[in-house]
């Protein structure tokens, strides 16, 4: 155990966000290149302005030397996200989203705002998507149950966020509750 | 919690003691009970730490009364409203309550002829006290959400008396649980609220 205690009960959201960005997006360079091989497999080639499909690193890092546009995800606009927050508030249920909308979300909008049509409405339908959900997850503590929870939908970064907490309670309930099956195979 | 040897926790659990009558007289322990007596007579009630109860169980040298933790009176408190029990405060040293009440699920298990195990308690006793810890679970967590929100904003405390008591009425569980919940928490907000732009 040489981690110290803060990163040993789960990964950090900085790391959610590393593995978030071998996501592919969609951009229209504004320089061109060839082919190139990169560890993760060879991307390009680009060639301006048709639109080539990069991982989140290579557009963030292309776009802060200005030397590309990001085509925002599909998902990743006002209407879609209105519909959702609409789903999200009225059912029960999560609302299906993309698995690490949070991490992809956040990166695009931080790096390429200007490549939105509404950046700040899309930022406050996010907080609000996000605030609706985590309501949703603490009625799924209540439910709290020793042996198994299911909550579909959830996105990796509230999985993590909730990570730490609920495995420790569900251990707790297992060492409390007391189980009559497997006492009759002691006695 | 656990059972692991190595684990402080259900050693500072095992140090409450609880109240055991004895069944046989047991000469040159006096010293057990802090007073002056020699022995240990037969009948006599003593507080004994519960690593030594199970000993005493088993050789069937003593019976044990239920702790008042988790007697009727705390019961019925718990029954009408679990949050507005202080835990901290049934069990002294660091307050390990569902530990305490863990071990004492398994004596009764472990010493059928004992005469509390009753069908009564068997049934009830181990349904109360996770009713209790699923009862407070939300607003522990809850709390624990708050205070990493606006600690980290740097605003004032902000409480009100209600959910202070609360607090200090955790048990040493839900303490545990109270600091992950609020550092896991903290943590995604100060994700949430960098800028990317700074980093690169």
């Amino acid at each position: 155990m040489a981690l110290p205690p803060s990163l040993r009960t789960s990964v950090i959201p900085a790391e959610l966000e590393l593995i978030a960005s071998e996501q592919l997006v969609e951009i229209i360079p504004l320089v061109a290149m060839e082919r190139t091989a990169f560890i993760s497999g060879a991307y390009g080639p680009l060639r301006p302005p048709v639109k080539c499909r990069v991982p989140i690193w290579m557009a963030t890092n292309l776009k802060l030397k200005k030397k590309c546009h990001i085509v925002p995800p599909d998902w990743l606009n006002v209407e879609f996200l209105q519909g959702r927050l609409l789903l999200e508030t009225t059912r029960p249920e999560f609302s299906e989203m993309p698995f690490r909308f949070a991490e992809i979300a956040k990166v695009l909008l931080d790096i390429a705002s200007e490549d939105f049509q509404e950046p700040d409405k899309i930022r406050s339908l996010l907080k609000d998507i996000r605030e609706a959900r985590q309501a949703k997850s603490r009625e799924g503590l209540s439910k709290l149950d020793h042996s198994e929870l299911s909550l579909p939908n959830l996105s990796s970064m509230e999985i993590n966020e909730i990570r730490p907490f609920f495995v420790r309670s569900m251990g707790v309930l297992t060492q409390l509750v007391r189980d009559p099956a497997g006492r009759q195979m002691e006695l | 919690m656990d059972d692991d040897y190595y684990s402080i926790d259900s050693i500072l659990a095992e140090n409450q003691k609880i109240q055991c009558t004895f069944k046989v007289d047991i000469p040159d322990m006096g010293h057990l009970d802090g007073g002056t007596e020699r022995d240990i007579k037969a009948l006599s009630k003593v507080q004994v730490p519960m690593w030594m109860v199970y000993i005493l169980i088993y050789s069937d040298y003593a019976d044990f009364n239920i702790p008042a933790p988790f007697q009727a009176r705390v019961r019925n408190a718990l029954n009408a409203e679990a949050r507005s029990v202080k835990l901290s405060n049934l069990v002294g040293q660091g307050g390990l309550w569902y530990g305490l009440g863990r071990m004492i699920m398994k004596i009764l298990d472990d010493a059928p002829a004992n005469e509390i195990s009753n069908i009564l308690v068997k049934v009830r006793f181990p349904l109360r006290i996770c009713n209790t810890f699923r009862a407070r679970l939300p607003e522990v967590i809850d709390q624990a959400q708050h205070f990493a929100s606006i600690n980290s904003s740097g605003g004032g405390a902000g409480a009100s008396d209600g959910t202070l008591a609360f607090r200090e009425g955790l048990d040493g569980t839900e303490r545990e649980l109270f600091a992950l919940a609020q550092d896991s928490a903290r943590k995604t907000k100060r994700w949430y609220e960098a800028t990317e732009r700074g980093r690169r």
